[in-house]
């Protein structure tokens, strides 16, 4: 997930992809040179199997902030991880084994992300993990379950562009939420766009998409204003975005102080002049914490959002009622991933017939196609991604409503790169060209 | 000419905001020399103490202008009383105190209210000039802060308590000898300084949000300017911020945003090298 949250001790959310070559690198080198560590992972490996063989249960990990800043993303996820896995028990759990949800509080701590990954492997068995929502949680995460060859499924949206045999994305990257987004508001709203977003990887990765839309609609991006994370005061930004004269804002700013724009903005009267589209307003519920009159008009595109009006989506809102009773906080597209990871990974098992990881993760690749709350999504084998509709949504008085829906969004494979079959080994990511 | 007033509006917006965020520690710090590492979390208590008031059913300007410095006021009270008093004259062991209540008071609102932002909107509407629209409510910002900052001056400068203030700061065993509570007289500057800091977080809640770690975002950029200010407490600090004020804001126009963060914390260092006891030496020779 893109998002970060301020704090004190502010760290860096995404490492820059030298950096974490030169990471990657150097825990390949040490773990090869370190002989006791190889041997417990092939023991880990060679157990993996045995743990669930014999018992009648079988446990994934949930790995997910359940306390500190971030625990707004992690709170709401883990509970779509225990809705799926509850309905998955209710219909019999999966191969005649009940499944076993083993949760972890990654405590907002990235530090925590490596410990209790290598302990999901070692102590628990589980036989898949999910979670580490922020790109600096995955990077951490990666290379051990990599290591200890635990499938790991990456519930968060994000930039996008992340191939890797042992990791599958089940939510949008980068292209399926910018690409729609854009190419509606460039034909609805105007040709001119002004971008004002938070100062780190992502934003700055999704700031290259804007240019890559406008040349291919024909708009124009007339800034692209990066803003550091502890920035409250917005009155030259808005000063800048008048004097400039766009026809739309597109707002990539994360984190509570960013709020600090939607709410200058809208005091400065131009809510209501100027429309916003965003891609990441709305994943931490910012709709439901500022007034309807800061928000009333944003514009954003998800996979999923709780207002979507099907048969599907609402069984599974009866779903999350039970488990967390009506006052459960608001899934939007973010942590829903919580609840289609575990879907489509049980419907991979059921596929292979085994727990097996290469059997499990060549389900996944063939293509598993599972119809869930927010329409059919589908694997998609070469790029460990998945095709799935995208909606663009408004909100009006905190109710956000169906504007367009564009379906089956496959994910980008940037120019082909993006394979895992003809490029086993890769692990870093990949940007997008303009 | 609309958008040269709109620039106008975020230069003086941008000084008014930095005096306003300074003006609390420029109480507590440049008069006591105590390093109140705290001076974020107050206006974060400060902003916390409007939302709840306000959200309990308290007029947004009662809750703003008496209930937010009032309640931080009495925090600093208790702050004084226990911690700082004894602390008096030692600037590290201060700083570290200061800094573990900052820690304590973000965990505690943090295990209260949960790490959400809160917040009310701004009231007021907006005013438009030309083709640009502009926020009332930060117009009325900058109006109270200069307020703030001028009976700020006169309080010091003109009645009996600002000398007897002054007097205890400058030299506390001369003042003690005439006859002056020096205690008191410390005692009353460091509840001051915490209200005005309540106060500002109280008038910054409608336009940023108030959440548990606020205060990061201001305390540096609160030192820096006391510390850029110097020796003369108000006009010192005042000073400073119309000097990186306008630095900020004028550079995050027309360059970057961080190009014109940088630039007022490298202006800051410029300015200490030329003038090492702050600006305000320029009139004060130097104190």
């Amino acid at each position: 997930m893109l998002l970060v949250v301020v704090t004190r001790q502010e760290s860096t959310p995404l490492l820059s992809s030298s950096q974490r070559r030169i990471l990657v690198k150097l825990s390949r080198r040490s773990f090869l040179g370190t002989s006791a560590a190889l041997s417990a992972a092939s023991i880990a490996g060679s157990l993996a199997g045995g743990a669930w063989a014999a018992s009648d249960t079988v446990a994934i990990a949930s790995l997910h902030d359940l306390s500190g800043p971030l625990d707004i993303y992690g709170v709401p996820s883990n509970l779509c991880m225990k809705v799926a896995v509850e309905e998955i028990n209710a219909a019999g759990g999966l191969l005649g084994k009940k499944v076993e949800l083993k949760v972890y509080d990654g405590q907002s701590d990235i530090n925590k992300y490596p410990q209790y990954a290598q302990k999901a492997a070692l102590n628990d068995r589980v036989v898949m993990v999910q979670g580490a929502l922020s790109g600096a949680a995955r990077e951490a995460t990666r290379p051990v379950l990599r290591k200890y060859k635990i499938p790991f499924i990456y519930g968060s949206f994000y930039e996008g562009g992340l191939c890797e045999k042992n990791t599958f994305c089940v939510n949008t990257g980068g292209n399926q939420q910018v690409v729609p987004l854009l190419e509606w508001s460039f034909r609805n709203l105007g040709k001119k766009l002004y971008y004002i977003a938070s100062d780190y990887n992502a934003p700055r990765n999704f700031g290259i998409w804007n240019h890559v839309m406008a040349k291919r609609e024909g708009g124009q991006v007339l800034a692209d204003d990066y803003y550091p994370l502890d920035v409250t005061d917005f009155t030259a930004a808005i000063a800048k975005i008048q004097t400039a004269k766009p026809d739309v804002v597109h707002s990539c700013l994360v984190g509570g102080p960013a709020m600090s724009f939607y709410r200058q903005w809208a005091a400065a009267g131009m809510l209501k002049k100027i429309p916003i589209i965003s891609i990441v307003f709305a994943a931490g519920n910012e709709h439901e914490v500022l007034a309807p009159e800061e928000t009333d008009g944003v514009i954003v595109a998800y996979n999923y959002f709780q207002e979507l009006d099907t048969p599907k989506n609402k069984e599974f809102l009866a779903k999350v009622e039970a488990v967390a009773g009506k006052n459960h906080p608001y899934i939007n597209g973010e942590v829903f991933g919580g609840y289609s990871g575990v879907m489509l990974w049980a419907e991979a098992v059921k596929l292979a017939g085994s727990f097996e990881r290469e059997a499990v993760l060549a389900a996944l690749e063939s293509g598993i196609r599972w119809e869930g709350p927010a329409g059919v999504m589908t694997t998609d084998g070469p790029t460990h991604n998945t095709t799935q509709d995208v909606h663009i949504i408004k909100v009006e008085n905190r109710v956000w409503s169906l504007i367009e829906k564009k379906e089956q969004i496959p994910p980008d494979t940037y120019g082909g790169k993006c394979n895992v079959f003809t490029n086993p080994n890769q692990t870093d990511f990949l940007m997008p060209q303009i | 000419m609309d958008s040269f007033v709109i620039l106008c509006f975020a230069v003086v917006n941008s000084i008014a905001l930095l005096a306003l965020i300074s003006l609390g520690l420029a109480v507590i710090f440049g008069m006591m020399r105590v390093i109140n590492f705290a001076h974020g979390e107050f206006i974060m208590l400060g902003g916390y103490a409007t939302v709840i008031a306000n959200h309990a059913g308290v007029n947004l300007w009662l809750s703003m202008l008496v209930v937010a410095p009032i309640f931080v006021a009495l925090i600093g009270a208790v702050t004084e009383r226990l911690i700082v008093r004894r602390l008096y004259g030692h600037l590290i062991t201060t700083m570290l105190a200061t800094w573990g209540l900052s820690l304590f008071l973000i965990g505690a609102v943090t295990a209260i209210f949960g790490n959400t932002t809160m917040g009310v909107s701004a009231p007021l509407g907006n005013i438009p000039i030309g083709a640009y629209s502009i926020g009332a409510y930060q117009l009325f910002l900058i109006g109270i802060t200069a307020l703030l900052v001028v009976s700020s001056l006169l309080a010091l400068h003109w009645t009996k308590y600002g000398l007897i203030a002054r007097a205890a700061m400058q030299n506390s065993e001369m003042a003690a000898t005439l006859g002056i509570n020096c205690d008191r007289v410390y005692a009353a500057t460091f509840i001051v300084g915490a209200a005005i800091s309540g106060l500002a977080g109280a008038l910054l809640a409608p336009i940023s949000g108030v959440l548990p770690h606020m205060g990061a975002a201001y305390v540096a950029r609160a030192f820096v300017t006391v510390i850029s200010g110097g020796g003369a407490l108000i006009t010192g600090f005042l000073s400073a911020a119309t000097i990186l004020g306008p630095v900020e804001a004028l550079l995050s126009y027309f360059a970057t945003p961080v190009i014109g963060q940088a630039s007022l914390l490298l202006l800051a260092v410029i300015i200490l090298r030329l003038f090492p006891t702050g600006v305000s030496s320029l009139w004060t020779g130097g104190r």
